[in-house]
């Protein structure tokens, strides 16, 4: 279990990662695995909808880049998921300024400048979980 | 653990794993780590070349034969067994190619048994671990 942060994930804590950089997502899956989540990556938001629209896959928050190929891009996922998996947690992260103002909008917090700390990423997870609800004691089952 | 079994002292094991459906990359990629494995998810060859590339440490690769894109996972086999033949590779697919013995070390029929992953897995890392 990681000691990179002062408060760890609790079990069966799951994050969907959607990154369509593979080096950039496997750095911040690999450091939130280490934090203790139970993390799926998804390269697109294609992929993300597909994880999404699985009911027995238990997500806690989505994690998506608002800048990425493809004929969704994070704001119509973060949309998307707002609309179909209600209780889930969005942060969104991104570039440009234009599109990090327009993402205050749509997650709690405000989007996560990029570059970003990986640590910074994992203290937003924490925020938004810890303002819920105990909602289920496990986590996420193991197969699809 | 597998990354323990092999060798005198405990090290990470890191398969490269390339598969474009993005559950059964995840069936995987979970199975893999349950057996204590590091995993490297990537969607498609383009991907995997980047990985590959980068300074990432990869000993296996196990990639899906049929995916998008310009470089299918026999190609990606080829390329890795020429430029990285340290690195074991296992193919995927739900017909399997007339011959891979020039340039991968398994092959793997959909839709995957886990089981015979986890001891594909196992016997290939083994090989490898002996190796060094």
């Amino acid at each position: 279990m990681s000691s990179r942060s002062g408060q760890a994930a609790k079990a069966g804590e799951t994050v969907l990662v959607v990154e369509d950089e593979v080096l950039l997502r496997l750095s911040i899956a690999a450091y939130l695995r280490d934090c203790g989540y139970s993390v799926i990556e998804a390269a697109d938001a294609d992929e993300a909808v597909l994880v999404l629209k699985q009911p027995d896959l238990d997500i806690d928050v989505l994690f998506t880049e608002i800048e990425k190929p493809g004929a969704m891009d994070g704001f119509g996922l973060a949309q998307w998921t707002r609309a179909n998996r209600r209780g889930l947690d969005v942060i969104l992260t991104g570039t440009a300024p234009r599109a990090v103002n327009a993402a205050a909008n749509l997650c709690e917090d405000g989007p996560v400048p990029k570059p970003y700390e990986p640590q910074l990423v994992h203290d937003r997870i924490r925020r938004l979980l810890a303002a819920r609800p105990p909602r289920r004691p496990a986590g996420r089952p193991k197969k699809p | 653990m597998l990354a323990v079994e092999g060798g005198t002292s405990p090290r990470e094991l890191t398969v490269l794993l390339v598969e474009d459906e993005v559950l059964t990359r995840l069936m995987l990629a979970d199975e893999l780590r349950s057996q204590g494995l590091q995993v490297l998810e990537a969607s498609n060859a383009d991907e995997a070349l980047t990985v590959l590339h980068s300074s990432l440490p990869v000993h296996l690769l196990f990639t899906d034969i049929r995916m998008p894109g310009e470089m299918d996972g026999v190609a990606l086999a080829k390329f890795a067994h020429a430029r990285f033949p340290r690195i074991k590779s296992i193919i995927g697919s739900s017909w399997q190619p007339e011959s891979i013995g020039d340039f991968a070390d398994a092959f793997l029929a959909k839709p995957y048994d886990l089981r015979e992953l986890a001891e594909q897995v196992r016997r290939l890392l083994g090989e490898s671990d002996d190796e060094q």
